[in-house]
């Protein structure tokens, strides 16, 4: 009895985070393999923040494209964050998710741009919004959405 | 203005120290700071003890008795004679400052309590697994020790600021493990109290009968029928382990001269 219940306090909730930390940390470096291969195949596409066209881009065409990716926490994240929390500091483990989200919102946002046949994308912004978890009065996290929105053009003459 | 195609650059954004190396950290220093808070809990609770006078609680607590608390009748035999057997201890504690009442708890566990006001809990559970009047008598001798050294408030003190310093922290669900760290601390302290009860107990006992036979000997009987636990667990749980506790009792009784064997009163109720 007395071992079941040292089991369920002390060894469930370790061994449910390193199962947590495992796997989430597999799918992490995966997800960072898979963007910087996405990035080296899209290297070379202008992606940038002008909110004006540059000068000397001639446009035969443009519209607005989007990017957008939900990406959720994992126990392992969560928990330390919950720690982090009592402190201050920065969540160390939350800053690869939120990076792993901005940059996969512009590739998705670059690689929608380029099958439509676009050339560029200026004013590229991001915005970031939370997604409540209904489960605990809306107060948890479900996850983060991050959007990456610009403006794509067509070009007349490719740059020189 | 010339374009120049640029990757991204890694690591402005992401900290580089791993993941486990944060977590441990956080984890030790936190368990860390919560028992040192703890402590410092504990320690203001022994302020308070000692600005509060035993005559000052017997009087505020006189007729207390916990509204959740499930007494059987009053007109239990029982009851009539484990309140005659402590009335019988108490002659042997010089100037006790309480008026103690016994009340029988209708709970199959067996277990014994010391509540403000010199107010004794014995559970049914315990009437039913005691033998003879001399290993009753010691287990109400050792919570009389709970009232000397003033556990009993001590124990309320202790679970009123831990509560509060818990329910502060547990706000965002996750620093269970360090709170379960910190309890266990702070219960290693009981321990040391529960030693110290059980030799008043034994003195007191000794007292009564003249001798120590057979007051450690409900625990002998818990110990034969649970041998198993390891010394983690007891280190865990709150009480002292049956068999340690009987070795103990047989140390201050040897150190104390005390005779260990003797007539055996038996209990004045029917069994049933």
């Amino acid at each position: 009895m007395e071992n079941l219940s040292l089991f369920f306090n002390f060894g469930l909730p370790l061994i449910i985070l390193m199962v947590a930390y495992f796997i989430g940390s597999t799918i992490e470096k995966k997800h960072f393999a898979n963007i910087r291969e996405r990035e080296d195949a899209l290297h070379g596409f202008p992606v940038v923040s002008f909110d004006t066209m540059p000068d000397d881009w001639n446009v035969s065409s443009s519209d607005m494209v989007t990017g957008s990716i939900v990406i959720s926490l994992d126990y392992f994240k969560r928990v330390i964050a919950g720690l982090r929390g009592l402190i201050g500091g920065r969540i160390k483990t939350y800053e690869p998710l939120l990076e792993r989200a901005r940059r996969e919102a512009l590739l998705r946002m670059t690689e929608s741009a380029r099958t439509q046949g676009y050339d560029a994308i200026f004013n590229v912004r991001l915005e970031t919004s939370r997604l409540a978890n209904a489960s605990r009065d809306g107060k948890g996290t479900a996850g983060v959405e991050m959007l990456a929105f610009g403006t794509a053009v067509k070009l007349k003459g490719r740059f020189g | 203005m010339k374009f120049i195609a640029k990757k991204p650059r890694e690591g402005i954004n992401v900290s580089d120290e791993h993941p486990l190396v944060e977590a441990g950290t956080l984890v030790v220093g936190l368990t860390a700071i919560f028992i040192v808070i703890a402590l410092l809990l504990v320690f203001i609770v022994e302020i308070a003890l000692y600005f509060v006078p035993a005559e000052t609680e017997a009087e505020l607590f006189w007729d207390w008795i916990p509204e959740d608390l499930v007494t059987v009748s009053p007109n239990d035999e029982r009851l009539y004679r484990t309140q005659l057997l402590v009335d019988r201890l108490v002659d042997h504690w010089a100037d006790a400052p309480y008026d103690f009442r016994v009340e029988i708890d209708d709970s199959s566990v067996a277990n014994a309590m010391a509540l403000p006001g010199g107010l004794i809990i014995v559970t049914q559970g315990l009437l039913d697994q005691v033998e003879s009047e001399n290993e009753l008598a010691f287990v109400l001798g050792h919570e009389l020790g709970h009232f000397r050294n003033r556990d009993h408030l001590r124990a309320l003190g202790r679970g009123v600021v831990m509560g509060l310093f818990f329910a502060v922290i547990t706000g965002n669900d996750v620093a269970g493990l360090g709170i379960k760290a910190t309890d266990i601390t702070v219960r290693g302290f009981g321990r040391k109290q529960e030693s110290k009860a059980d030799e008043f107990g034994l003195a007191i006992v000794h007292s009564e009968y003249g001798h120590v036979n057979q007051a450690s000997r409900l625990f002998e009987r818990w110990n034969e029928t649970n041998q198993s636990t390891s010394a983690f667990v007891a280190y865990l749980s709150t009480h002292p382990q049956p068999g340690d506790r009987v070795a103990d009792l047989r140390a201050i009784a040897e150190r104390d001269g005390w005779q260990i064997d003797g007539e055996i009163s038996q209990l004045n109720w029917d069994r049933n």
